[in-house]
């Protein structure tokens, strides 16, 4: 029995400018995701009541939730980040569920997306390093707390994006590979006890009916979820040790 | 274009033009959560709080005001009350000078009543007596006229009856 693990399916190649882009299933799967979050944006942000119905109370809880975590994560004067931490939660969460549908294929399997969304953390940091303290502190941030540390922290920064994605990336590939392990385990185990049947009755996998549901509970449920906020919580706390409070910036700088 | 028939990228690689368009939705979805979801409910639910928080202050306020005016209404009542209860005791008072007053000039008035009264009787009395006097007078002169048929002299007649009745008073 052959298991293929292997990346996004590719659909297209365009070729422009004597490149070769390829356009694969995690790119069908990117734009379902923001098809898919706008629209329930859309029905979840217009008519909104001061005397709210049930579906605002519970969207109100959560987008409450959403501004309570990143102020006691990163401060209360950091408020104006929630919004991109509530982006990046709900398109890491509803990439990993779109697996699930067996349609697409879940964006964050691909390390291309996590890390996309990595750098994306790491530009935060630096520009908001770079904005608060000046280009000259930042650099001499690398040199401390002593010269010789300076390619120990160069690594650091850049291994800093590199195990935010593959952490995520690894999670979910990950569950997706041994989910699709223990399918084919089943599928044997299946053909051993039930092969002497006649017939077709013989080539039905009995025991790939049930056992792996519960596996996607955890690895796409759970995990998916664990991760989406993983990768939302390491962002905010990387992001707001960057953005400290106003009043603790200007010492700094001046000694800068 | 080409379409691509079961050909699949390494199971562990980045393809940039895939991260572009992470990019690009990441970006889109920002601008159109932040759009269509973040700031609207987060605008409600901070307009909300800011309601309830102005309702609970005027509330707060109203009912400093309702003590305040109950303080002083109930200063008013109280010097209401002292008021009429002084109102009322002069009125008393008054209401028993004047008792007194009436009481008196009803006494002096009865007083005055009976001693004219009185005088009245006693004039009364005298006149009754003199009328009896006469009339006696006259009986005796008619009498002794009758007994002794002569003529007296006028004055002595009466000096003799009047002797006579005062003898008679002094016996009966």
């Amino acid at each position: 029995m052959d298991i293929n693990v292997s990346g996004a399916k590719i659909f297209f190649e365009i070729d422009i400018f004597g490149l070769t882009i390829k356009i694969t299933q995690t790119a069908v799967s990117l734009l379902a995701v923001t098809i898919l979050l706008i629209t329930a944006a859309y029905f979840l942000g217009k008519n909104l009541k001061k005397r709210p119905g049930k579906l605002q109370v519970i969207t109100e809880k959560l987008v409450t939730m959403l501004y309570n975590m990143v102020e006691d994560t990163m401060g209360k004067h950091n408020a104006k980040f929630a919004p991109y931490i509530g982006t990046l939660f709900l398109s890491s969460i509803i990439g990993t569920l779109l697996g699930m549908t067996q349609i697409f294929r879940s964006t964050t399997a691909d390390l291309s997306v996590t890390l996309a969304w990595a750098l994306v953390t790491s530009v935060m940091v630096w520009y908001s390093n770079i904005k608060n303290f000046g280009f000259k502190a930042w650099l001499k941030g690398f040199t401390e707390p002593i010269v010789v540390m300076t390619p120990m922290n160069i690594v650091s920064e850049i291994a800093q994006p590199i195990s935010l994605a593959f952490r995520h990336f690894g999670n979910v590939a990950g569950g997706g590979v041994l989910t699709s392990l223990v399918y084919a385990a089943l599928s044997m185990i299946s053909s051993i006890v039930f092969g002497w049947l006649p017939g077709l009755l013989g080539e039905i996998p009995f025991f790939t009916a049930g056992i792996p549901a519960f596996l996607s509970i955890y690895f796409d449920l759970f995990s998916g979820f664990v991760q989406a906020l993983v990768f939302s919580l390491l962002t905010m706390v990387y992001v707001g040790s960057a953005n400290p409070p106003p009043e603790d910036i200007a010492p700094e700088s001046n000694n800068a | 274009m080409r379409v691509v028939l079961d050909q699949f990228e390494a199971f562990v690689g980045v393809n940039f033009f895939t991260m572009i368009f992470a990019w690009i939705n990441l970006v889109i979805l920002y601008v159109f959560l932040k759009k269509l979801l973040f700031k609207p409910v987060k605008k409600m639910i901070d307009s909300r709080q800011q309601e309830i928080d102005d309702m609970y202050s005027e509330a707060e306020s109203s009912r400093e005001s309702a003590n305040e005016m109950k303080a002083e209404y109930e200063e008013k009542i109280a010097k209401a009350n002292e008021e009429s209860e002084d109102i009322l005791r002069r009125a008393q008072r008054r209401a028993e000078l004047r008792e007194e007053e009436i009481l008196k000039e009803a006494n002096v008035k009865a007083a005055r009543v009976l001693e004219r009264a009185e005088e009245q009787i006693e004039l009364e009395k005298k006149q009754a007596i003199n009328d009896v006097k006469d009339e006696v007078s006259s009986i005796a002169i008619d009498i002794a006229e009758a007994v002794i048929e002569r003529d007296i002299n006028k004055a002595d007649h009466d000096a003799l009856i009047d002797e006579f009745i005062d003898k008679l008073g002094e016996s009966v």
